[in-house]
């Protein structure tokens, strides 16, 4: 089911990434086109009446944070060749739980690294089973998609967790120098994963796992700690998006990730990483965020109704799947 | 002997695990007459006719090595479709859904087949594309449908445990066995799933059967999406999302593998009664709710591990390192 995408896509990356020949192939034609796109794209939406007031700016960039964090997660997944996963918006609601039960109990410190943890560990386990004997990525999370929901309806009963009064300090929900703080986690996270992608030994070796599983194999990495890798730090950033939730809501309950893969896939691939894997950034998935939410909000500002945004979505995510296969020269 | 090659044979595993699921909630509810009862067999009906289709269709792409994750969209999108234009005309609706469905089928398998793109992705921006029109149509809120007469048609039983969704499901079940025992169609598709070049040498027209199947499961997925709303006499766009990992489950608990190339329509049916049942019986005999979905994780996760390339491999390591811990 993969096999046939990623020895396409990799093909096409070689191509590209040859600076010897120096040729602008399709590839990278299509990749500068998709750039000054995206550019374009956004200077319209700056432009539009009523953008640039500061509520619609500041609900924007908190809105857009979540989801963000998700996508930053999803970006590394999407890199090592395991296209995407369906369980990180149940992970967002378990996640958050999870911290408000820690938070509740040990106090504010102890929840969030108790979190994080969590977060983290429950999409690294799934990582371990698609790395060590290459179980299909759909179909895992899937699965655990699954088993989230099922054993957090075992374990709480009424649905939603309520933090303690007091035991999240006001502090934590404001601004800094009018940024709201969901905003300047979010921009820490993707310099934090662009960092990872570009600096580091893990990053070098996510992309080459990404781009041709075999090769990478005979060049001695070992493919599995990379791809538990990828999934853990994915883990990391989706609980990230999980605490802030349950910080800005005083509480928790499943509803909080629902969707939150699908509008993560979304920007992942609206910024141009490519699907098959060994393509793409964490700034990026950052312009594709900051796109489909400038969207969102246009549409809102013209007075469409909300339901239009998930349509849009789908459309710009359509669309870049096809031209993607056209830029590639397939 | 003869026992033990029954068991070893793929195609009777499916019908295997249905029985033992059967005789284990027969143990279970201990004679109390809970489980072994027309009222649960109805229910274990009505569940099979809300996912089997959707397997099915699911199952067949898996069959060729793709994947149609665009059912779950098309599965509420249709129900929108069908509820909007059906008030008067019930089969206007029903035509208007089917339509829908197997267009977008065929648009998502031409583009798959012409442009040689995964399914997943192809598939995934389809389910965004048929997710967001469904919740334009219905504004975002939940859709009544004021036929009623439809929804008790659908539902009466007939025969003491069948009704008419259920009965459409299990006539597409017979057609897709018959035309895979007496036609060329079966063998082909289980051709292209295991060598996609192989098959094609050997004169199997591939590209249009990729389509064809792509349309079936669009066709499948807007079905029991529209008699699924029928029914309940309500379509919501987003209410229906979580028919995916009952799909997944019940074709891979009917032998259809992750690699493609194995699977037969009546192993998928065995499939999707498996699951039906379980969800049916854990509920008669007054398990909660979260156990279906544990047991429905846990099966997948079971399933997707054991079918990992890499399982063999990895066993040898343990147990070479383990020899050698032992020894040393």
């Amino acid at each position: 089911m993969t096999e046939r995408s990623t020895a396409g896509a990799g093909s096409g990356v070689g191509a590209a990434a040859d600076p010897l020949r120096g040729r602008l192939t399709h590839a990278r034609l299509f990749f500068w086109a998709q750039t000054v796109g995206l550019v374009v794209l956004l200077a319209v939406i700056l432009t539009t009446p009523g953008f640039l007031a500061e509520p619609s700016i500041l609900a924007l960039l908190t809105t857009v944070s979540f989801i963000g964090c998700v996508a930053v997660g999803m970006t590394l997944i999407t890199i090592s060749g395991n296209i995407m996963s369906f369980a990180l918006g149940a992970t967002v609601g378990v996640t958050a739980m999870v911290f408000i039960l820690a938070a509740n109990w040990l106090g504010l410190g102890a929840g969030l690294l108790v979190g994080l943890v969590f977060g983290s560990l429950l999409t690294g386990l799934q990582g371990l089973l698609i790395g060590w004997v290459r179980a299909n990525p759909i179909i895992v999370s899937i699965a655990a998609l699954a088993l989230i929901y099922g054993v957090t309806q075992a374990f709480s009963e009424k649905g939603t967790i309520y933090a303690d009064p007091g035991t999240i300090p006001a502090l934590v929900k404001g601004k800094i120098a009018g940024i709201p703080i969901e905003f300047i986690v979010f921009l820490l996270s993707v310099t934090i994963a662009q960092f990872i992608l570009s600096f580091t030994r893990f990053g070098r070796n996510l992309f080459m796992v990404g781009s041709s599983f075999r090769a990478a194999e005979a060049v001695g990495v070992r493919t599995w700690r990379t791809i538990t890798g990828a999934y853990l730090w994915a883990g990391f950033f989706t609980s990230l998006a999980a605490i802030m939730l349950a910080v800005r809501y005083d509480a928790a309950n499943m509803d909080y990730g629902v969707a939150y893969d699908y509008d993560a896939i979304a920007a992942v691939l609206v910024g141009g990483t490519a699907i098959g894997g060994g393509h793409g950034s964490a700034l990026r998935t950052f312009a594709g965020a900051m796109v489909i939410a400038a969207v969102q909000v246009m549409l809102l500002l013209k007075g469409l109704r909300q339901e239009w945004q998930y349509l849009a979505a789908g459309l710009i995510v359509l669309a870049v799947i096809v031209l993607q296969a056209r830029g590639s020269g397939r | 002997m003869s026992v033990r090659l029954h068991l070893d044979d793929p195609h009777a595993r499916p019908f295997i695990v249905l029985a033992a699921c059967i005789i284990l909630l027969a143990a279970i509810d201990g004679g109390h007459g809970r489980f072994l009862s027309f009222a649960t067999a109805y229910s274990a009906l009505q569940t099979f006719a809300t996912i089997s289709l959707v397997t099915l269709g699911l199952g067949l792409t898996m069959m060729i090595r793709e994947f149609d994750l665009s059912v779950v969209g098309m599965y509420g999108m249709a129900g929108c479709i069908a509820v909007l234009t059906g008030t008067h005309h019930p089969w206007l609706g029903l035509g208007f859904g089917l339509g829908i469905g197997l267009t977008a089928g065929i648009v998502q398998g031409f583009i798959i087949v012409r442009l040689h793109l995964s399914s997943v992705g192809v598939t995934l921006g389809g389910l965004l594309v048929f997710v967001g029109i469904a919740f334009v149509l219905a504004e975002s809120r939940s859709l009544p449908y004021d036929n009623l007469g439809v929804a008790l048609l659908l539902n009466k039983r007939i025969g003491g445990v069948f009704s008419i969704r259920s009965v459409v499901a299990l006539a597409f079940f017979a057609g897709a066995a018959a035309i895979f025992a007496w036609t060329r169609l079966g063998r082909d598709i289980i051709a292209i799933g295991s060598d996609r070049r192989a098959s094609m040498t050997a004169g199997v027209k591939v590209d249009t059967l990729i389509v064809g199947i792509f349309a079936f499961s669009g066709f499948c997925a807007a079905l029991s999406g529209v008699l699924l709303s029928y029914s309940l006499a309500s379509a919501s766009p987003a209410g229906l999302s979580d028919v995916i990992a009952p799909a997944a489950a019940g074709a891979i608990l009917g032998g259809v593998s992750l690699g493609g190339g194995t699977g037969r329509p009546l192993g998928i049916a065995a499939g999707a009664l498996t699951l039906a049942v379980l969800r049916s019986g854990l509920n008669a005999v007054g398990a909660p709710p979260f156990v279906n979905d544990i047991a429905m994780g846990a099966v997948l996760l079971a399933v997707a591990v054991l079918d990992g390339p890499y399982l063999a491999r990895r066993l040898v390591g343990v147990r070479r390192m383990a020899r050698r811990a032992l020894g040393a």
